[in-house]
């Protein structure tokens, strides 16, 4: 079987004007589209809600994720807990949290009398009695629980009746809700309706009041991003470090020429990943960032393997000019590209097509990072060095004139 | 036939009826082999001397070692001398080259190397007897088989490896911790009381020198202002003059009022001042944010490259994947040890005050409790002259196990210890240090110590220097002390200029070092220490507890002590975040994916693609194999290594075939082709998988979290790639064009 009959030349070089602006443009956009936008971090990387939940019948872990992805939130971690006491208790974390406004945060500190806002009512003893005065007023970045401290012993009364009058935000309807945190220092939390409330009312509706009873979640919190700062600076170190030893090994086995090549193609293959997962409105994930430094692998094998072709071909054929070379090297490997590049989408094809959620925007962006990968080293790669090659040659051609000025010529054999 | 053959068979026959009536007799598989390795003895004996028969004198070593290392129990020596003995079986076969005999024999025994190393990870996975009776047709047919491929205990119980599927594909453990943020403020509130402390002595002048204030300065500051922390952020200054009082100036309270506010009283020559809230807040926030990065350091350096850790609120939330109870026992201890290092002087001279009539009398101890009084000579720093004075110091010391608690653990012990301690008055400036006491055992060979109880230490409550100053931490063995295991500390540069002043201000007195309150030795200073190393001992115990506590403490050291303390509040079981229903269906994909590829590969290739498609299952195999020995976490970044290696190596050979295919074109015999095509690919592949495995590497160095878990699989896979892709499929190559037999080549195109 063979798909190309061997011996053609095709002009890949000739068709550079049209497809290297395309390039261009492709990561241009996915430029722009890094700042708006900007990627949908999901919750590895900024946080969300996570409501603890003890179902009332039993479910399906499958089931509750469904039910989360129709009520709206996307991609959700549905975590099943192994609990004697309650047999169907989950961990659920979505990526929505819930926002107060900035109009909101300030009409509540207003309302509860927070003593350093010039606005607050301090005078108005019906408002603000002296027990109910806040000297601090801080908000949870996930926007539900108001922490405040007072000076004295608080009046939890007031302060419920201080949150209500807010327009837009609610409280949280439970016994123990505004609730002294800590007496000491007469620290109150106030919890407020949030996502996660709301996540727990769609359940409701759609898995019935049986399944989620009023008592269902028994902790509705914002929880931290996984990855850090931490892991963001060292993950960009390394790939900063990473470039340059395979620029320095690249000129070491090749030459200079070669080396932006292989980098530049690397980049715009994860710009387009990114850039595609951002339109396509994809959470950028722990996972997306490892199918990512895959797309990068594998761009890297295909041009080195381009590469290898055209440094074969340099030292064969003195006579052709670079662009030739380049033409006749990418098409002496386009049986293998299109081969490997074929069995390794095909595998990944299936995993797509059968994976749920999380799996299937891995590999879309796998899929999406093979296509750019194939496409980067003949289009993008193999111009560049010959853009490069071009500039090199003017410059020694120069150097050449000013040498022929001050001695005699010194040609190259061959 | 020569007289030599016919005895060599003999003997053979004879051992090999020897082990037959051993077997039948005993049931053990020693005299068998024992007599295996006689019987290839004496054929090895009989052959002509020949490079064959050398390779049989070999291998009658590899079995003679492999029975000795199965008789001592040693399953890595059996494993390699197994692994010897497939490779030199391959070399007596009777075709080709010893040569391409050697290299196939490699091949083979990586291969039966790398099942063993796999076995107990696939034997999760295969059917049991239950499940193996359900299904019907092909797949009860395949798990019929699979029930009996299970891995045999002896393997098992030595492999003590295997992959584990990470959080993502199986869940594990969750353990929610809760940062103890009252003490990170208390700590706050004592370097300002300190900070005060120094600025209220230069005020009012009882402030000899420059620098920190000295232990002889600190009782003249008593005198004029009582310093007092009553509240977790407030601290309270008491002047005992109220001119004094006047003389705190603006200065004073403005280098403080930014972070703390300040009010007059409760009494009238008292002043308080207290953290304000929003610093509070700060406080809080950053003990949190510094403990999540100091758990998950230590998680990354105990190796759990895929854990995750997230913050909630004031909680730290640690998910472990696996379900090995000794591993996350192991986890538990390091993430919760504050590792909270600190060194005070000891005050040996102020210590009978406290610990000696008539504050403490021997008739006050309570009965049966194991406490007792003693007095020692300790050294006292030196006198005007420098000559080294000595002072009588007094401590108390409990016996642990006494015969009221003869079940108490040396915690439980100090805990008594610590609440008699409680019932004496101490004052505010000095704290009482634990260390423990260590007899040695009795008819012990070298001599070993045992630790039977606890005494304790006045010390002052001011720490010269703490954990923050340390750069690194190394285990050493300690020459002079019998080869026992030390950690060596290294100090920052202002470390060491600090250890070196405290050093040299303190000779010929105790320096306490104090790891997670208790101390850990309290050595004499001799001279002024610089440098910037100390040490720390890891006390009695028998060598290998010893090297696996300092290996423990090594880690929590280097990576930092918690800002607070951490106490457990809850812990449970999660499942797989992925869930196991998206788990199995995509593995379906993954599975119908792989079939489609190896197929397309066979269509192609024809028989040059059955060789590339045993290949690449072999490198997937290797690969795992390879994993399993690095106890490695499978996770979905993971399997993206694992997949992206399968695909270079997919690709490796199809350049190998591709060039094998140009080369035939070109016109040359079968044989020649082959060789140029290796040749000729070999650039190509070795490029390829160079920068992809820089990549690795250097992912590996600096990444962490799950970029460090993707990179280790696709280094490794990388590796396997090129042995299995390239030195693999060379030895099929090889056999089959050997002597330039065949005319025509199966690469699926014909020339």
């Amino acid at each position: 079987m063979e798909f190309f009959k061997p011996g053609r030349t095709f002009d890949f070089m000739g068709q550079r004007g049209f497809w290297i602006p395309l390039s261009f443009i492709l990561v241009a956009i996915s430029v722009v589209l890094c700042f708006y936008p900007g990627p949908n971090y999901g919750t590895d990387f900024r946080g969300g809600t996570e409501v603890e939940m003890a179902f009332g019948a039993p479910i399906d872990p499958s089931k509750v994720r469904s039910a989360v992805e129709s009520a709206g939130f996307q991609t959700p971690d549905v975590v099943q807990v192994v609990d004697a006491n309650k047999p169907y208790h989950f961990l659920i974390r979505v990526q929505d949290v819930s926002a107060i406004s900035e109009d909101e945060k300030a009409a509540l500190r207003v309302a509860l009398c927070y003593v350093e806002d010039p606005r607050s009512p301090l005078t108005d003893p019906v408002k603000c009695p002296e027990n109910a005065r806040a000297t601090e007023v801080k908000f949870s970045a996930g926007g539900d629980k108001v922490s405040t401290r007072y000076d004295s012993e608080a009046n939890l009364d007031v302060i419920k009746d201080q949150v209500r009058s807010v327009p837009g935000v609610s409280l949280r309807a439970s016994a123990t809700n505004p609730q002294v945190l800590n007496p000491r220092d007469h620290r109150v939390e106030i919890q407020l309706l949030g996502k996660g409330d709301q996540l727990v009312e769609r359940l409701r509706d759609k898995l019935g009041a049986e399944a989620v009873p009023p008592d269902a979640a028994l902790r509705v919190e914002w929880v931290g991003p996984k990855a850090g700062k931490q892991l963001r600076d060292s993950a960009r170190n390394a790939v900063a470090i990473a470039i340059v030893c395979i620029m320095l090994y690249l000129v070491f086995r090749f030459d200079l020429r070669f080396a932006p090549g292989v980098i530049v193609a690397c980049v715009h293959d994860a710009m387009v990943v990114i850039g595609v997962f951002i339109i396509l409105h994809k959470e950028i994930t722990l996972s997306t960032i490892a199918a990512v430094l895959t797309v990068v692998g594998y761009s890297m094998n295909d041009t080195v393997v381009v590469y290898d072709r055209i440094r074969e071909n340099l030292g064969r054929y003195r006579g052709k000019s670079f662009a030739q070379i380049i033409n006749l090297s990418v098409s002496e490997t386009l049986s293998r590209t299109i081969l490997t590049s074929g069995a390794t989408m095909l595998s990944f094809l299936a995993f797509f097509i059968y994976g749920t959620s999380v799996i299937k925007d891995f590999m879309l962006a796998l899929l999406v990072g093979i296509v750019a990968g194939t496409y980067s080293s003949i289009y993008v790669a193999a111009p560049l060095t010959e853009w490069i090659d071009k500039r090199m040659a003017t410059r020694s051609d120069a150097k050449k004139k000013v040498l022929e000025h001050s001695g005699p010529r010194v040609t190259a054999p061959g | 036939m020569p007289k030599k053959n016919v005895l060599a068979l003999l003997s053979a026959v004879l051992t090999v009826v020897l082990a037959g009536v051993a077997i039948w007799s005993h049931g053990e598989p020693l005299p068998v082999l024992g007599a295996t390795v006689a019987a290839l003895a004496a054929v090895t004996w009989g052959v002509k001397p020949s490079p064959r028969r050398n390779t049989l004198w070999m291998l009658t070593i590899a079995v003679g070692s492999a029975v000795l290392f199965f008789y001592y129990d040693n399953f890595w020596g059996l494993f390699s001398a197994g692994l010897a003995f497939v490779w030199l079986v391959f070399g007596l076969l009777p075709t080709m080259d010893p040569g391409w005999r050697l290299r196939l024999g490699f091949v083979v025994a990586v291969f039966v190397g790398g099942a063993i190393l796999l076995w107990p990870t696939l034997d999760g996975v295969l059917p049991t007897a239950e499940s193996a009776a359900e299904g019907s047709g092909p797949t009860r047919a395949l798990r019929a088989i699979g029930q009996h491929l299970h891995c045999p205990p002896y393997i098992k119980d030595r492999v003590a490896f295997a992959i584990a599927p990470g959080l993502d594909l199986s869940g594990g453990l969750r353990l929610v911790y809760t940062v103890e943020v009252e003490e990170a403020i208390r700590d706050k509130r004592d370097n300002f009381a300190d900070e005060m402390r120094l600025q209220l002595a230069t005020l009012l002048g009882v402030r000899s020198g420059e620098g920190r204030l000295t232990h002889d300065d600190l009782p003249k500051l008593e005198a004029r202002v009582h310093v007092s922390q009553p509240e977790s952020a407030i601290i309270r200054l008491k002047f005992k003059d109220k001119a004094d009082r006047a003389k705190l100036d603006d200065r004073f309270t403005k280098s403080f009022l930014a972070e703390l506010s300040e009010t007059q009283g409760p009494a009238d020559d008292e002043v308080t001042f207290k953290i304000r809230g929003d610093i509070e807040s700060q406080i809080r926030e950053r003990a949190v944010a510094q403990a999540k990065d100091t758990v998950s350091r230590r998680v990354d350096e105990l190796g759990l490259r895929e854990a995750s850790v997230t913050t909630r609120d004031e909680d730290i939330i640690v998910e472990v994947p696996g379900s090995d109870q000794q591993s996350f026992r192991d986890i538990k201890d390091t993430i919760r040890r504050t590792a909270r290092l600190e060194f005070k002087m000891v005050d040996d001279a102020g210590s009978e005050k406290v610990f000696g009539p008539p504050a403490v009398k021997d008739e006050d101890l309570p009965e049966g409790e194991g406490l007792a009084l003693y007095e020692e000579t300790a050294p006292d720093g030196l006198d005007g002259s420098s000559h080294r004075k000595s002072a009588r110091a007094r401590f108390a010391r409990i016996s642990c196990q006494p015969p009221k608690y003869s079940n108490e653990s040396l915690a439980e012990c100090l805990t008594r210890f610590r609440a008699w301690t409680k019932t004496i008055s101490i004052p505010d400036d000095h704290v009482v240090g634990f260390e423990p006491v260590t007899e040695p055992v009795e008819n012990s060979e070298p001599l070993q110590f045992k630790q039977v109880g606890w005494r304790t230490l006045y010390l002052y409550s001011r720490a010269e220097l703490t954990g923050d100053y340390i750069t690194d931490a190394t285990t050493t063995t300690d020459q002079q002390n019998f080869g026992q295991y030390q950690v060596l500390l290294s100090f920052s540069p202002a470390g060491a200029d600090r250890f070196e002043e405290v050093t040299g201000a303190n000779v010929n007195r105790r320096f306490a070092i104090i790891l997670d309150a208790t101390v850990d030795s309290a050595p004499v200073i001799r001279q002024k220490i610089g440098g910037g190393k100390a040490t720390i001992t890891m006390g009695a115990g028998d060598q290998e507890k010893q090297l696996h506590d300092a290996r423990k403490l090594e880690l929590v050291l280097r990576s930092g002590a918690l800002p607070a303390p951490i106490s457990p509040s809850s812990e449970s079981v999660i499942g797989p975040s992925l869930g196991r229903d998206a788990i199995s269906e995509s593995l379906k994909g993954g599975l119908l994916g792989a079939t489609a590829v190896l197929l397309f590969m066979l269509a192609y290739y024809r028989k040059s693609g059955l060789v590339a498609d045993v290949a690449v299952l072999f490198n997937l195999m290797l690969q795992l194999a390879v994993l399993a020995t690095f106890g490695a976490t499978m996770t979905l970044p993971g399997l993206a290594g694992l997949a992206l290696t399968i695909g270079m190596s997919v690709d490796a050979n199809v350049l190998i075939n591709e060039r094998i295919r140009e080369e035939l074109r070109g016109g040359k015999s079968v044989r020649a082709a082959v060789d140029a095509g290796y040749s000729r690919a070999w650039p190509s592949i070795i490029d390829g998988h160079a920068t992809v495995a820089i990549s690795g590497i250097i992912l590996m160095q600096y990444g962490s979290g799950p970029v460090k878990g993707f990179a280790v699989t696709l280094f490794i896979g990388i590796l396997c790639s090129l042995f299995t892709g390239f030195f693999c499929t060379r030895a099929a190559f090889d056999w089959w064009v050997r002597g330039d037999k065949v005319k025509r080549l199966s690469v699926g195109a014909e020339f």
